[in-house]
């Protein structure tokens, strides 16, 4: 064997990779909207919209995560808002009793307890046959139902926690002029990168593509399918428990309702950020910069004047709409030109759109 | 051909069996793959290839019967154990990992590098494993874009870099074209070098006799024969795949043929079939054989508007017609009876009463657009009764009626468009041989009330015991129209596999 062969590839130039694309128009989008708001609102972008936004986008950013773990096998966990409940719930109330109890614990029991859940919807999912969508539709309810039961009517409240729940939420790693980088968006920074690479690098994230990419042909080709969505469920869960540490710690008062509505949210921000609903395809790193965006598009809303709170959720739903139909529209192109390059490249024609031979009709 | 293997036997199927329902699948079969042999596997379409893959790549497990590799029982539990085995199969649509690059393709389900995936070594790997096929593909793309060849390209690679040894390629070319064809068969030869044995099944006759070193003739489940290929007439072999006994078919009885009642010519679609010209008379039945693929099915659903032709004309009564959507047709009074029934020819939860009236459901329609339900229901009943449709009840949902009861279902449907041209495309294929009767018995009975019917068939002694005239296709062109009476199996046969 000799590396030779690999220099006689034709290569085909240079090609835009739809993931890469997609992760810096993402970044461009951000930054445009940014200085269209700027004209707009007073002192903006300055380092208090920057705190602002990097200590808000955390939950979601890392529910995005598990989320697209999931949607990358072609399923989806409609259960996580429910799951940041129960755990922050179930933190809250450890930390109630245990006073003396640190954040390392805490982020453990709730990253434990998130996988418990997480495996439930795994178990449903991969090895009962239920679709996704209706396993975790279940529990969903399930688990806040439950979680209201373990409650009793009763909710946390910040005068039972120690007082670090809530400095936590602010504990700063680095300040530069008023910037502040919180810890809780380094360890958000932390999650991405880790499964940034995971999902690019390790076999198992790379068969969790291949699985929802083509399930049928990955079942062909032997990898253990059940298993590996099984995990991603967990992964998703886990990861839903850590947002609940946060939402703890960011909101302080737990009630029974804490933490609806971050399902859909979370699924925004994955398939804002390219990762596609029919699985296969997409980043965790897009899956950030889409929540980065959507919270920032929610943010710098707020702030301005003309705009009544009343449309700020439309105009949201409006911006995914768009952005979802760009998505599909650049995919498209940049398919059908890569399929021109590897005709040029192998020296092939234009494809074939009649294949017939002579040939007439005869009465016999 | 370069010699004729007498290697040891690699892979060994011997007296296997297999059923389904009331349908012999396969029955006492024997077969022997050697190593290095290029083996072709021809038949009729439900002789019963489909199945012997099926069972060598542990989709289905054999009734009876045993096979062995390399003298090892080899009895593999699914698609992923037979390849670990060494056995793999490439189907006409291959089936690839979109949005995976080209060498994650090649070597998903096997990267023993470790936990971590190395990226440029799989790619170098991989590409100089396309370049022993003459693929020149850079590896580190997306798989979304190849074309058929590529994808076929990519699952050689992958299937080299196995180590498979028994490679079956399930109609590999009928996606491809002439020049893609001959980059495939040379990739085939390089994988026979290397010691493989190659299953090759297509349609195609003159493919057959460039490429295999044997070949297997199989008919209706049966193995019918294993020769050297250089042993093999084109005669001999359309003889072995056709010969069954059309006695057993229904007889048509005499009729009057009336007027012509449909002329079409020069129908074409692009890339499906072209130049297609004849017409159709009333009462008469005029049969299209050929292979599946051959464009057949195609024309019908021109016809009827589903894939519309876009080149040539189609008369109705004289007058021209253009049909761009099922409802275009049947305000013409054209019908078309799907051949799969359970895709789109019927709705299976549905009431068998539901889906008589789907297609007609306008005529139903009483005040206030509702629905009359007591018309729809006698109607039902009346067709019920003059077909013989078995079922506990009317309201009963189709899905859960026989194949034979579902297909008078799904007659009753059109006729009861009241259809002055009826398209059949398969009507008797999947049903047990008493509503196979009834169909045939049907039929003539719609002839005979001046019906003009189109029949398509890939059942030669069916379409040629049922029909006036037979026209044969064969890669999307119509290759002759016979005199029903004056063709005969080996004829027809010959023309739909283009042997001289």
């Amino acid at each position: 064997m000799t590396t030779d062969a690999s220099a006689a590839i034709a290569r085909p130039r240079r090609f835009p990779q739809p993931d890469r694309i997609k992760e810096i128009s993402l970044l461009g989008m951000i930054a445009f909207s940014m200085i269209v708001f700027s004209f707009f609102i007073d002192e903006y972008p300055g380092a208090r919209f920057f705190d602002r936004l990097t200590t808000s986008v955390v939950i979601v950013a890392i529910l995005a995560v598990g989320q697209s773990i999931v949607i990358i096998t072609r399923n989806v966990d409609l259960s996580v808002g429910s799951i940041v409940g129960f755990t922050a719930y179930l933190t809250g109330d450890f930390l109630a009793t245990f006073g003396s109890a640190g954040p390392i614990a805490a982020i453990g029991i709730a990253i434990v307890a998130g996988a418990v859940l997480g495996s439930i919807n795994g178990a449903l999912v991969a090895f009962g046959g239920v679709p996704a969508i209706i396993a975790t539709l279940g529990t969903l309810a399930v688990f806040r139902t439950a979680m209201g039961l373990y409650a009793g009517g009763i909710d946390i409240t910040v005068d039972r926690l120690p007082d670090w729940v809530l400095e936590f939420n602010q504990r700063s790693v680095l300040t530069i002029g008023g910037f502040d980088l919180t810890l809780i968006f380094v360890i958000t920074i932390a999650v991405v990168a880790f499964f940034q690479w995971f999902l690019a690098r390790v076999r198992g994230g790379r068969r969790l593509y291949a699985i929802g990419s083509n399930p049928d042909a990955a079942s062909q080709a032997g990898l253990p399918a059940a298993r590996l969505i099984f995990l991603a469920f967990l992964t998703s869960g886990a990861l839903a428990g850590l947002a609940g540490f946060m939402y703890l710690t960011r909101v302080g008062t737990i009630s029974a309702a804490a933490g609806a509505g971050l399902e859909l949210r979370s699924v925004a921000a994955a398939v804002v950020g390219g990762v596609s609903i029919l699985g296969g395809s997409g980043t965790v790193l897009g899956a950030f910069l889409g929540a980065l965006l959507l919270d920032e598009l929610r943010l710098s809303l707020i702030r301005l004047p003309a705009i009544s709170e009343f449309w700020i959720e439309a105009a949201l739903g409006a911006l995914i709409l768009v952005a979802v139909v760009l998505d599909a529209t650049l995919r498209k192109r940049l398919n059908s030109r890569w399929a021109a390059e590897v005709r040029r490249s192998i020296g092939e024609p234009a494809p074939v759109t009649q294949g017939i031979p002579e040939g007439g009709s005869a009465d016999a | 051909m370069d010699r004729v293997t007498d290697e040891a036997p690699l892979l060994v199927i011997e007296g296997v069996s297999k059923r389904f329902g009331a349908t012999q699948a396969l029955s006492d079969v024997d077969l022997t793959l050697r190593s290095g042999e290029i083996h072709a596997l021809v038949g009729e379409n439900g002789a019963g290839k489909s199945t012997l893959i099926k069972m060598m790549t542990g989709i289905y497990a054999a009734d009876e019967g045993e096979m062995t590799l390399d003298g090892q029982p080899f009895a593999p539990r699914n698609a992923a154990e037979a390849q670990q085995l060494g056995v793999a199969a490439i189907y006409q649509e291959p089936s690839i990992f979109p949005d995976l690059s080209v060498a994650e393709n090649i070597f998903i389900g096997h990267q023993d590098r470790g936990l971590l995936v190395n990226q440029q070594a799989m790619a170098r790997d991989a590409s100089q494993i396309l370049a022993t096929l003459d693929v020149h593909i850079d590896p580190r793309l997306p798989a979304a874009g190849l074309t058929v060849a590529g994808q076929q390209a990519v699952e050689i690679a992958k299937a080299i870099s196995l180590d498979t040894r028994v490679l079956i390629m399930d109609e590999p070319t009928a996606a491809l074209s002439a020049h893609e064809v001959d980059r495939l068969f040379r990739q085939v030869r390089q994988l026979k070098a290397s010691g493989a044995a190659i299953l090759f099944i297509t349609h195609r006759l003159e493919e057959i006799f460039a490429i295999s070193d044997r070949i297997s003739v199989f008919r209706d489940g049966r193995h019918i024969s294993t020769r050297v290929a250089a042993d093999v007439t084109e005669d001999s072999l359309v003889r072995e795949m056709v010969g069954r006994d059309p006695a057993d078919f229904f007889a048509r009885t005499e009729h009057h043929e009336g007027d012509p009642v449909l002329r079409v010519s020069g129908l074409g679609r692009t890339g499906v079939f072209a130049d297609i010209s004849f017409e159709l008379r009333r009462g008469e039945v005029l049969g299209f054989a050929g292979l599946v693929g051959a464009g057949r099915t195609d024309v019908g659903l021109a016809l009827f508007g589903v894939a519309p032709a876009d080149t040539g004309s189609i008369e109705l009564d004289g007058k021209e017609l253009t049909i761009s959507s099922p409802g275009d047709a049947l305000r013409h009074g054209i019908a078309y009876l799907s051949e799969d029934r359970r895709r789109s020819g019927l709705s299976l939860p549905q009431s068998v009463t539901a889906n008589i009236t789907l297609a007609t459901l306008k005529r139903y329609t009483a005040r206030f657009g509702l629905l009359d339900a007591a018309r729809e229901r006698s109607d039902a009943e009346t067709f019920r009764q003059r077909l013989g449709i078995k079922t506990p009840s009317l309201r009963t949902p189709v899905g859960q009626l026989s194949g034979g009861n579902q297909q008078k279902t799904m007659l009753a449907k059109w006729l009861n468009a009241e259809p002055r041209i009826l398209v059949l495309d398969e009507p008797t294929r999947g049903i047990d041989v008493g509503a196979k009767a009834d169909v045939h018995r049907f039929i003539d009975e719609l002839a005979r009330s001046g019906m003009g019917i189109i029949l398509i068939s890939s059942d030669l002694p069916e379409v040629l015991a049922m029909s006036d005239r037979v026209a044969v296709m064969r890669e999307g062109v119509l290759r002759a129209i016979f005199r029903g009476a004056r063709a005969t199996q080996e004829e027809v046969m010959a023309l739909a596999v283009g042997a001289e």
